[in-house]
């Protein structure tokens, strides 16, 4: 009289259910997609089954292709500033110009980007889901930069183990309970914290720069000045980058993303005009 | 021969709208011996009665850390509380190893029930038969929450479950209002005396009970024994005072709690429609809160 | 429909020999049973409200949330069995998320609200499953403007200008149509919820109500009315009241 189903398993038989009206698949709730998770649907935090049980071996990502180029972070007194251009280039071709590189996580948290830039707004629809969600809880938590920092370097890392990397160095910037935050993710899930950051090529040209005049209880106009001479220093040298530049700032008072702006340059110098004259046997 | 037809099955709804199996499970959590939780504005606090099936036998372990800000008591079936327990472990540790971070109480909290409403829909499980007391102090200060076999849970300002726990409910519901500004050391003294409320007779010992501690200044602590007797010594002191003054309401909430074990109605359950003199229910949790 | 003693009522594989499938009836129960739950479509927005009984004095306050955001732009309040509420709540937020993530935007109020019937809709058909003890307020505002669903245990979904389900529902939906719901703003909204659930509420206990909205004001944000509003509306509502008695 009771309907009781003996069996729920297709691999211990059939039980009164007929096994295609079986609900079970179809009903219980499927476990939320990890974040974390890669692409291909395997587990998280283990190796891809797949990826072991396959004859061949099984290719990802192998270069990137539309790609960021430097993202430079530092902080100041009272917050956090990151800066980059907002090209997206093809190979060396200069494809978008209006990319927005930097992004707001939540009140007290953003992330800029280099590297590949489809995989970063991948990282970004995670990171969305991620403060959906602590809206939805209505419970006044939300993602501490810290946390976000964390969570990046746990999936680049966890990615790259897969031999599926996303492709991007990220820099995460925040302010919470009166501390600047500035850490940073590579794609092998590298990370570590600092009073300054660069990506990329920045970390050879705009870095020095910094070590030589950062210091922790800068003003914002400071900051902004420093950050600005960076900004010129990488584009004068990176052929991958545009004068056309965003700058972020995390402060108590949340997150603000500046439109975009030119920096003046001067391209005047001689050794530009004829940078051959003083190398004998070039041209 | 059957009493109630309704109430053989989690899948059935009586006619009243009611699930019978759900409420039995709630029947398990009165079978384990007493636990209360309280929190004052920096700290919460756990305590509880063990028992132990004989003489010979060491005292079932009744309270759990589950990380260093959080821990539970159980009462019910332990060994379902423990199934709870090594979830809420493992989840703490994935969002340690995620987002380097003490998880929120709430959130977690929340998962658990989560996790218990599914036996509540299915043929072929059961509800949980065990009532927690979620103790932690995270970025919202401490908690008291309690996660009930329905699948609910509340947040509270102090509780109490389990046998004769009704004696320790009405305890803190006279004392709770001065809970806030408390100190850790009173908080503990109260803990103390609502257990001893509903322990009637049996002697409160360093042996019989046990106490767990957490703050935002101090990881989840377990007291115990030699740690426990001092706190054991204090209420014995203050007994005479406070007994006097619990005496005369006292009397009348013991009775209560008795008659609500036979089955008349506690002072939670008028809520809640009776059908068929259903157990009684110990007041507070409303079976399905409707 | 009595089917109480003739066993064709105990499994929701079963139909009876007039062809109901008792089950599902006995679910609408505890939702009939349960708190008060109003939604009322403004001109603005929507506004949600719940009649929440106190069971302990020493609960928190806003513990036993029955208004949850199932996402930005979307939320619910649910009557019935609390903990069936979450789930439903959870597969709402599912449903939410897996949309945005595959058409880049936020779901519509009638997708949400024909998945959720679909899905609750589910476990009225097996004998291993019981349906939901539920009956949930869908509030929405996206492209479409603001609306307001109802789905119930069997599955059924309703689409509102304004409704109540629970214990208070039938004098709760004769005060909503005395309302002018085409001309009301949210902020009017919420305090004729506050009313209606004051005049619904069986006197002799306590309760909290808990209100909720998603309109212009919230940024569109389906999100728990601002404290400071509610007690305003509250107290304005318990006024308003009072002045009517005095009157009659």
């Amino acid at each position: 009289m009771l309907h009781r189903p003996t069996s729920h398993s297709a691999a211990i038989g059939p039980g009164p259910v007929p096994s295609l009206a079986n609900p079970g698949p179809a009903l219980e709730q499927q476990p939320r997609h990890a974040p974390q998770a890669p692409s291909c649907g395997s587990e998280a935090f283990c190796v891809d089954p797949q990826a072991l049980s396959s004859s061949h071996p099984r290719q990802h990502t192998q270069y990137p292709y539309v790609t960021g180029t430097s993202v430079l972070g530092i902080t100041f007194k009272d917050g956090v500033l990151l800066a980059c251009d907002t090209l997206g280039a093809y190979g060396s071709t200069k494809r978008y110009k209006s990319f927005d590189r930097l992004r707001k996580v939540n009140d007290v948290c953003m992330v800029g980007a280099s590297g590949e830039l489809s995989d970063f707004q991948y990282i970004m629809r995670l990171l969305e889901e991620l403060s959906d969600d602590d809206f939805c809880m209505d419970d006044g938590h939300h993602l501490k930069p810290a946390e976000v920092h964390s969570y990046l370097t746990r999936v680049l890392y966890n990615r790259r183990n897969k031999m599926d990397p996303l492709w991007n160095s990220l820099v995460v910037g925040g302010f919470h309970s009166g501390k600047p935050f500035l850490g940073t993710v590579g794609m092998i899930g590298t990370s570590y914290t600092d009073a300054h950051l660069a990506t990329g090529f920045g970390n050879h040209l705009a870095r020095p720069l910094m070590r030589e005049k950062h210091h922790p209880d800068m003003s914002e106009e400071e900051a902004v000045a420093l950050m600005h001479e960076c900004l010129k220093v990488c584009y004068y040298r990176d052929k991958n980058s545009i004068n056309k530049f965003q700058l972020a700032k995390v402060t108590k008072d949340g997150v603000s993303i500046s439109e975009p702006f030119a920096l003046e340059t001067n391209w005047g110098f001689k050794l530009f005009q004829n940078p051959a004259a003083n190398a004998v046997g070039t041209w | 021969m059957f009493r109630n037809q309704y109430d053989q099955d989690v899948t059935t709804w009586s006619p009243q709208g009611r699930i019978f199996q759900i409420e039995y499970a709630m029947e398990a959590v009165k079978q384990g011996s007493a636990a209360v939780g309280l929190k004052s504005g920096e700290h919460a606090v756990l305590a509880t009665i063990k028992r132990a099936p004989s003489d010979l036998s060491s005292y079932q372990r009744k309270i759990f850390k589950i990380d260093d800000h959080m821990g539970i008591a159980i009462s019910g079936l332990t060994a379902d509380g423990r199934i709870l327990c090594r979830y809420m472990r493992n989840e703490c540790l994935n969002h340690r190893f995620v987002y380097d971070s003490p998880m929120p109480l709430g959130r977690l909290v929340r998962q658990v029930a989560d996790k218990a409403q599914l036996g509540t829909q299915r043929s072929w499980k059961r509800p949980y038969g065990v009532g927690l007391i979620v103790a932690g102090h995270d970025e919202s200060g401490p908690h008291i929450f309690y996660n009930c076999p329905s699948g609910n849970y509340y947040d509270y300002k102090a509780f109490a479950m389990g046998a004769r726990s009704q004696a320790a409910k009405t305890y803190l519901e006279r004392q709770f209002e001065t809970f806030a500004a408390a100190s850790l050391d009173d908080l503990v003294k109260h803990a103390l005396h609502a257990l001893q409320a509903s322990l009637q007779d049996g002697e409160l010992t360093e042996k019989n009970c046990s106490v767990a501690v957490v703050g935002g200044d101090m990881p989840f602590t377990l007291l115990e024994d030699d740690s426990l007797a001092p706190y054991i010594a204090a209420i014995k002191e203050e007994e005479p005072a406070a007994a006097a003054g619990m005496e005369a309401e006292g009397a009348a909430a013991e009775g209560d709690a008795a008659a609500g074990e036979g089955g008349a109605a506690g002072e939670g359950e008028q809520q809640q429609e009776q059908q068929g003199g259903g157990g009684g229910d110990d007041g507070g949790e409303a079976p399905m809160e409707q | 429909m009595s089917g109480i003693g003739t066993g064709y009522d105990l499994s929701t594989g079963t139909f009876s020999p007039d062809g109901r499938v008792f089950q599902t009836d006995y679910a609408q129960k505890a939702v009939d049973n349960s708190g008060t739950v109003v939604g009322i479509r403004c001109k603005d927005g929507v506004v949600l409200g719940a009649e929440k009984l106190i069971i302990s004095k020493m609960l928190e306050q806003h513990s036993n949330r029955r208004t949850f955001p199932a996402d930005r732009h979307a939320g619910m309040a649910v009557a019935g069995v609390a903990a069936d509420g979450r789930s439903v709540v959870s597969r709402a937020m599912a449903e939410a998320n897996q949309y945005k993530s595959i058409y880049g935007e936020a779901i519509p109020g009638h997708v949400l609200a024909e998945r959720l019937g679909s899905f609750m809709h589910l476990f009225n058909l097996y004998g291993g499953y019981r349906p939901y003890g539920v009956s949930a307020l869908l509030a929405t505002y996206g492209k479409e403007g603001p609306q307001l669903y109802l789905v119930e245990p069997s599955g059924v979904t309703y689409r509102y200008f304004g409704t109540a389900v629970g214990k208070g529902r039938q004098g709760a939906k004769n005060e909503i149509e005395k309302l002018k719901l085409g001309e009301m703003s949210c902020r009017e909204g919420i305090q004729a919820v506050a009313k209606i659930l004051h005049q619904v509420h069986d006197e002799e206990k306590g309760f909290e109500m808990e209100l909720a909205w998603v309109c212009e004001e919230s940024g569109r944000h389906f999100q728990r009315v601002p404290q400071q509003l509610a007690d305003e509306a509250e107290a304005a509502a318990k006024a308003a009241l009072e002045a009517e008695d005095m009157d009659d």
